[in-house]
């Protein structure tokens, strides 16, 4: 039974994530995850749908968030910096059984350069399981699945 | 507009440290690769064994710019041939990996055994008596294109050209050698694929595996976290014709001690940060498989093989060259059978280390595209320098600040494109 309430909820928070990404604000990416055990992948397509398991990127704790973040913190990773815009679309969200919420989504994401030149960079959807917490919520679990894994230069940060 | 190929300059150095911007740019050049190169006399890494393992498995890949099926016949050989039919050259199929009792044509039909032979042309003889192919038509003769396959080490390869050495002979003994500690002396199996398409030409990723000097300087992950630095023991070995290069390094207790003279090998670039620590060092926990001590060890084949150890991790680059300015990275994830599900787990934390999103790698992608850019401009004539680590003879060293490796793939493929530069 879909719950329009909680659909809002989820938008709202997915809306929050993409445009802290966005605006590149790296160090409190890691705050929108839960304090205890967490997830983060970004899986390609083609692995999903073969079943194979190994992931573009993977998070298996707080700590590797954190970790995954903190060269673009500090400024001493070299990467394409370009300006990524993240469009969360098609949200749909359900409470499981344990109480946590089910979201899923599509998300696009185009990049821009220095001198203004946009293109496509990465088509995909979130799989995420979230948990309430203080009338919002932390993601314990996210998988991006991307159709566009032939990933265009690198993937220095998270989508 | 004026070509940027001269074929009667010559090489602009005899010991090739001196190459022409122009290699990496020109498309005449590009396509003159394709007939000399990737159709040419070397062997080009097709798939693995296992990625084919039943009859009528078959997987599409490419060489240089030809589509290609790789097949598995009825009596457990390997077949490759060009993905179009021999008919009107439709692609035959679009699909990436399946299982089939034969190859069809989507246009008129035409079906191919898994071998490449033309089995069957439908209306072959016309209708009610009219139509048809000519009395001549004999289908034995309109075979798929088919490479010449062979296969080492559980690697399958194929070459267009009569010429083409014996693999063991292409390959020379360091590969023969990492070979078997890789994909021998462990059954592999495949946990995944990444691919990463970077816009640069596909050579200028031959010179950044045969260049350790830059593995501390561009990754400074690894440098940060104690992976890998400067003052480390390694070197390269290559094989007689210099196309294929094995760097290998090895970190010992005592580099420890030279971390502390490191920040002058960063020349105040201030990338070196010694004082960062990871929240959760799981990933550069993880122990090596292999009890032989190599951190990290390349072997790079010409064209376009690369079969990696990065820390503990195992993977097969392919390189699939996409036009002068853009090549994409295919990498073949591997585990082993005999790994624990605790040690798969493993390889899933330290797949982090590679590709495109790899805290080891996904600066490379960035690095050639800074160069395909940086030399976009360049007038002919003018040329990078390559003198680090010494100049003059090509040779095998046992250091790693040098880029004598990248001298010797330029002479060979100086050697195989026939004219100069």
């Amino acid at each position: 039974m879909p719950d329009p309430m909680l659909r809002l909820q989820v938008e709202s928070f997915l809306y929050e994530y993409a445009a802290l990404l966005d605006e590149e604000r790296f160090a409190e990416w890691p705050n929108l995850f839960a304090e205890g055990p967490c997830r983060y992948e970004v899986l390609s397509r083609e692995n999903v749908d073969l079943g194979l398991p190994v992931p573009i990127m993977s998070c298996y704790s707080h700590g590797m968030v954190r970790d995954r973040v903190s060269m673009l913190v500090q400024g001493t990773l070299t990467y394409r910096k370009m300006r990524l815009l993240r469009q969360v679309s098609n949200v749909r969200a359900h409470a499981a059984a344990d109480g946590s919420v089910i979201a899923r989504a599509g998300i696009t994401v185009f990049q821009s350069d220095e001198e203004g030149v946009s293109s496509l960079y990465i088509v995909g959807r979130y799989d995420a399981s979230l948990a309430s917490a203080n009338g919002s919520f932390r993601i314990t679990g996210m998988s991006v699945v991307v159709d566009s894994f032939g990933i265009d230069t690198m993937l220095a940060v998270p989508i | 507009m004026p070509s940027a190929d001269h074929s009667s300059t010559p090489w602009p150095a005899a010991d090739f440290s001196r190459v022409p911007f122009d290699v990496f740019t020109s498309a005449d050049r590009y396509a003159r690769e394709q007939s000399r190169i990737f159709r040419g006399p070397v062997w080009n890494y097709l798939c693995l064994e296992i990625e084919i393992p039943n009859v009528g498995d078959f997987v599409r890949t490419w060489v240089g710019d030809l589509s290609v099926l790789v097949s598995r016949a009825d009596d457990g050989s390997i077949h490759a041939f060009e993905n179009s039919c021999a008919h009107r050259g439709a692609q035959l199929t679009s699909k990436l990996r399946g299982n089939t009792r034969r190859h069809t044509c989507a246009y008129h039909l035409w079906t191919y055994s898994l071998t490449g032979e033309l089995l069957g042309v439908p209306m072959e003889k016309g209708v009610n008596g009219k139509g048809g192919m000519p009395p001549h038509f004999d289908k034995r003769n309109h075979g798929l294109n088919c490479l010449r396959v062979t296969t080492f080490g559980g690697l399958v390869f194929g070459t267009l050209s009569n010429d083409t050495p014996p693999i063991e002979d292409y390959l020379g003994p360091h590969a023969v050698e990492q070979i078997q500690r890789l994909l021998v002396q462990r059954q592999p199996r495949v946990l995944g694929y990444l691919r990463q398409r970077i816009p640069g030409n596909w050579k200028l990723y031959n010179e950044n595996v045969r260049d350790p000097y830059h593995g501390s300087l561009l990754h400074l992950f690894q440098v940060s976290f104690r992976l890998q630095q400067p003052t480390m023991r390694g070197g390269i070995k290559m094989d007689a014709d210099l196309k294929n290069t094995w760097n290998h390094s090895i970190l010992t207790e005592e580099d420890a001690g030279n971390r502390k003279t490191l920040s002058d090998a960063y020349a105040g670039t201030g990338k070196f940060a010694p004082e960062m620590r990871m929240a959760d060092p799981s990933l550069t926990q993880v122990p090596l498989d292999l009890g032989d001590g190599y951190k990290t060890t390349i072997l790079s084949i010409f064209p376009t093989l690369v079969v990696a150890q990065v820390d503990n991790t195992y993977a097969i680059r392919h390189l699939r060259p996409k036009g002068p300015n853009l090549v994409e990275l295919h990498i073949t994830y591997l585990g082993f059978e005999s790994d624990t599900p605790e040690m798969t787990q493993d390889k899933l934390l330290t797949s982090n280390f590679i590709g495109p999103a790899g805290y080891i790698s996904l600066e490379d992608g960035e690095a050639l595209r800074l160069v395909q850019e940086g030399i976009r401009t360049r007038r002919p004539g003018q040329h990078e320098m390559l003198e680090m680590g010494g100049v003059g003879e090509i040779r095998d060293t046992d250091y790693l600040s040098q880029e004598i490796s990248i001298r010797g793939f330029w002479s060979f493929y100086h050697r195989i494109m026939g004219a100069a530069p």
